[in-house]
């Protein structure tokens, strides 16, 4: 009967039974009542005879099954009664098993939260950022805006799926005691379609809140932080309250929930309002794409269309551009893909040291259980019956550490998303989902395999006559102490390496973080001052503003210092514009190349401010940062670099950029862009990041240079952040709606530093997975070490009752896996060394040097020595006499 | 299924495995029968040396319908009653020659290893 067959007849045969056994009694009573039993007693006698129905009902029904699974189900039964029998191998093995694949889960976990599946919104992998590339600037890539009206025709563009409208705005609350910033997003009617993300409370923006008449309606959705922020998450009357923002009274219609945090890219809003053309006069697009539309196609649609665009409103886009869409995940890939990769790559080291220390310690086991093999072959096993028994010891072990994986890795990925909050997007969110299940899984039966098939082969041939015949301590075979020797040498060297790598992770922390600054961040602050849009375009009225600012804040009591800087905080430079390395002119000299600086706009106080010395010539007067021309002091970097004999002073330089480019907000000085003389060299200060080396920079008056905003470095006799809201009052007594903006600690600035963090974080995890490498091969050592000694009790007992000294049987038992862990240790250094390019190519940050790979060798050293030592001392310290009658 | 055996006190013995099914197979190899007759049947031919228990009888037959060795059947008996009634196969019929050859070969090794004790 073929099995499909004896599938669909199984059911019938079971029922066909049961009435069969039935008839059957009932004959066998009528028979027993023939021979003039009474009924009561033929019931009885015919059941006895019978046996039990039920045993024997199941014992019939179990021929129709499928003997494959029923087998399998037996062998698991038996391998976990061996498990529960010996505790303390089980919890050792599941655990060395548990270490790599929850590890390996967990940084499955973070990159499919980060990388792979970030965003909540809907058709997140179709959303692209509008990105145009200037000719004159590539390494600078900027977003597009566009009228209401190139909009509307941008919009029924073929390549697209739907766009979404948004212009950010600051606003301020009013109607209350003290105004507050309110980062405000103007967003088009069709933002609920578009992100498809329900509100939390209430709803989100939808296409009836503009009617055609253009009129919008005045409602506010407010975001999740904002909300918990200034309405303490009231969830009961938020709908329908009013939010007073600019004199002008709004309707809050819905919350958004937490994830939703559009978009961090452009800087997250507070809350959302419908965009209509009354209140912002441009849109930048966020596209959402058709599905199938590759990135080229849709670049050379928008390219036609923003050229024909710019011939209506020439300022808006640069000279030359080309369009260059990125979908919105690019950005992070860019940022810590890297990082993940190389991360990804220590766990899967983790997960082949615990297999490796896995299949030992089943091999040590095996070799105890040599006796039972030996027997389960000689009456008949055959050897794929034995692999499978074995097999399925190994995926047992490996499912079990994969449950308590996976259960730990949620918990590590959440560590590591926090640990680095600026370089994954914001709506990351570590869950544990359907594809992660199916990678632990797929992750469980590798990991079965990979452990398990080679004891499993090694093991399913015993050498039934030899085995049975002995005694079970003296035999061994060589074959098997080979591929121990082999895998117990395996874990030493990848241990190493991760080591190295962990060594190497945490010299270039410790290197970012002594790095010399070369200005003096402690107790100072820096706080944004946005000015009046509408301020004059007088470059000597905004001057003197911004220096009454200046001088308002330095007469708060317990501020010693007061600078402006409005192109860049150190240690960074600003994202683009000026402030960035650009290209200057040095009068009478044609460099082969063109020379280059990043230009700082800054008041005298400045260098005092940050404790940056003043090495030769002068600072500029308060008379000439008045006028903001003619002059203009240099760093050390770059007097070298253009006057190696130091003679740098009275050179003229001309910087181009500064020149009056006719943008709206701007205000220059009449000669911004002409001849300047250096008159001073300052020592250098960090200005490109803190894992660069110090860039060329040239200093100029700030008044040469203004836009409707400016920074403010302020050194406090305390904490900074204390004196914020004196400082605040203060600014106000100058102009009653003069506001600031974001506020930041200039030592703290330097956590948030993406070299600081990233190294911090590699520091941590791969110490953390070193850690796990090392005790997982220190257990595999350790119980390496113990199996053999314990084989060979009866030898050893021999050997002291004929006088052998304890230390030398310490010798003995550690002499063979010394030797192994040596030549470990070797291949692991060689390793290290052969990785270290391919290593500082992928962490930028790390530092390898002799020194640290020596501190790292002689650390693995001692453990392994500690590790062999252990087990082999209690093998010495067994009285003889015991170990001679254990046989 | 027991053996039971006069001379030694009466601890059960297995037979040997496949022993039942040749039993059934030889019994339907004379007529088709149902269970119980079959029963019936083995207990009288062995003389009642062999006490079959009754159900384990149900999952050799299993085992034999599920190899293709015996067909089942509902039928009518001759005592009126709807009984379940097995015949054997061709393919039934000649593993049953082939299990019996063996089974006369290995009766003869046992005889002739156990002959010298008795002597």
């Amino acid at each position: 009967m073929n099995p499909m067959k004896r599938m669909f007849h199984r059911h019938t045969m079971t029922s066909d039974l049961s009435e069969e056994m039935q008839q059957h009694l009932e004959e066998k009573i009528e028979a027993l009542v023939a021979d003039g039993m009474s009924h009561e007693e033929a019931v009885h006698a015919a059941r006895r005879a019978f046996g039990n129905t039920t045993l024997i009902e199941q014992r019939s029904r179990e021929v129709w099954m499928w003997p494959l699974i029923e087998s399998i189900w037996a062998d698991v039964k038996f391998a976990l009664r061996g498990f529960r029998r010996n505790i303390l191998f089980t919890i050792t093995v599941v655990a060395a098993l548990a270490l790599g694949i929850g590890a390996t889960t967990a940084m499955f976990s973070l990159i499919y939260a980060a990388l792979l599946h970030p965003f909540p919104y809907a058709g997140a992998n179709h959303i692209v950022n509008p990105r145009i590339i200037d000719e004159k600037h590539p390494q600078i890539p900027t977003w597009f805006a566009l009228t209401p009206a190139q909009f509307n025709s941008f919009r029924k563009a073929k390549s697209i799926d739907s766009v979404l409208g948004f212009i950010l705005a600051d606003l301020e609350t009013t109607g209350s005691d003290l105004p507050e910033d309110v980062s405000t997003a103007y967003v088009t009617s069709n933002a609920s379609s578009f992100f498809g993300i329900p509100a939390m409370l209430g709803r989100g923006i939808q296409p009836s809140d503009v009617p055609d008449s253009g009129q919008s309606t005045n409602v506010v959705v407010l975001s999740y932080r904002f909300w918990k922020d200034h309405y303490s998450g009231d969830k009961t009357t938020i709908v329908g309250r009013t939010l007073q923002l600019n004199h002008k009274n709004y309707t809050i219609v819905g919350v958004m929930p937490s994830r939703f945090t559009f978009t961090e890219t452009v800087g997250n809003a507070d809350v959302y309002i419908p965009w209509t053309p009354t209140r912002a006069g441009a849109l930048f697009p966020w596209i959402k794409l058709k599905a199938g539309v590759s990135l080229a196609t849709a670049n050379a649609e928008f390219q036609s269309l923003l050229n024909q665009f710019k011939q209506e409103t020439p300022k808006h886009f640069p000279a030359a551009f080309r369009v260059s869409v990125q979908p919105i995940i690019e950005p992070y890939i860019h940022r810590t893909g890297s990082t993940l990769a190389l991360l990804f790559a220590s766990v899967v080291v983790l997960l082949l040291i615990g297999c490796a220390n896995c299949s030992v310690l089943l091999l040590a086991r095996g070799e105890a259980r040599h006796h039972e093999l030996a027997i389960r072959s000689a009456i008949g096993a055959s050897r794929f019956r034995m692999v499978r028994q074995l097999l399925i010891e190994a995926f047992a072990i490996s499912f079990a550490g994969t449950a308590m994986g996976v259960a730990a890795s949620f918990w590590l990925a959440e560590f590591a998303l926090r640990m680095m909050p600026y370089a994954f997007p914001q709506e990351a969110a570590v869950t544990i989902n359907f594809p992660i299940l199916a990678f632990s899984i797929g992750l469980a039966l590798i990991a079965g395999l990979l452990s398990g098939l080679s004891p499993a082969l090694r093991l399913s041939r015993p050498n039934v006559s030899k085995i049975i015949q002995s005694t079970a301590r003296t035999t061994g075979g060589n074959t098997s102490k080979r591929t121990t020797n082999l895998l117990i040498g395996s874990q030493i060297a990848l241990t190493f390496v991760l080591l190295g790598v962990a060594g190497a992770a945490i010299a270039g922390f410790l290197k970012v973080i002594s790095t010399r600054l070369g200005y003096d961040p402690h107790n100072v602050m820096a706080i944004r001052v946005p000015l009046k849009r509408d301020t004059d375009k007088n470059q000597q009225q905004r001057a003197n503003y911004i220096n009454q600012l200046r001088e308002r804040v330095a007469s708060v009591p317990g501020v010693i210092s007061v600078a402006v800087a409005s192109s860049g905080i150190p240690p960074s430079q600003p994202d683009f514009g000026l402030g960035t390395i650009g290209p200057f002119e040095i009068l009478g000299e044609q460099p082969k190349q063109q020379p280059q600086a990043a230009v700082s706009l800054v008041s005298p106080r400045y260098f005092a401010t940050l404790k940056i010395p003043l090495l030769r010539g002068r600072i500029w007067d308060q008379a000439e940062n008045q006028r903001g021309d003619f002059v203009a002091v240099v760093n050390q970097t770059l007097a070298q670099r253009y006057w190696p004999h130091g003679d740098a002073i009275g050179h003229q330089i001309r910087i181009l950029s500064l020149k009056d480019d006719g943008g709206p907000l701007l205000a220059t000085s009449p000669q911004s862009g002409g001849l300047r003389q250096i008159i001073g060299v300052v020592a250098d200060s960090r200005n490109d990041g803190l894992e660069r080396p110090v860039a060329p920079a040239i200093y100029v008056p700030y008044t040469t240079f203004m836009w409707d905003g400016t920074e403010l470095l302020v050194h406090t006799a305390g904490a900074p952040l204390a004196f914020i809201h004196a400082i605040r009052i203060a600014l106000q007594s100058l102009s009653p709606d003069q506001r600031t903006a974001e506020v930041g600690d200039l030592e703290e600035a330097l956590h948030h530093q993406s070299i600081w963090t990233q190294q911090r974080l590699f520091s941590i995890l791969f110490s953390f997975f070193a850690g796990l490498a090392l005790i997982s091969s220190l257990i595999g050592l350790t119980s390496t070490v113990s199996f053999a000694a314990a084989r060979r009790t009866n030898e050893l007992g021999i050997r002291m009752a004929l006088g052998a000294q304890r230390s030398h049987i310490v010798w003995i038992v550690v002499r063979a896996t010394l030797a192994t862990v040596g030549s470990g240790i070797v291949v692991g250094l060689v390793l290290d060394l052969a990785l270290e390019n391919v290593l500082r190519h992928w962490t930028p940050g790390s530092v390898f040097t002799p020194w640290m790979i020596a501190v790292v060798a002689f650390l693995l050293i001692v453990c392994t020595i500690v590790a062999c030592l252990f087990p082999a001392r209690r093998a010495a310290m067994i009285d003889p006499m015991v170990a001679l009658r254990g046989e | 299924m027991t053996l039971k055996s006069p001379k030694l006190p009466s601890e059960p013995r297995d037979l040997f495995p496949g022993a039942l099914e040749l039993m059934i197979l030889q019994t339907l190899h004379r007529q088709p029968m149902h269970g119980y007759a079959m029963v019936q049947h083995i207990q009288q031919r062995s003389h009642d040396l062999l006490q079959v228990e009754e159900g384990s009888l149900y999952p050799a037959l299993q085992r034999l319908l599920k190899a293709g060795l015996v067909d089942a059947e509902w039928k009518i008996s001759a005592s009126n009653r709807r009984v379940r009634t097995y015949s054997i196969t061709p393919d039934g019929t000649k593993h049953l020659q082939r299990e019996v050859s063996r089974f006369e070969q290995m009766l003869e090794g046992i005889s002739l290893v156990l002959a010298p004790a008795k002597g």
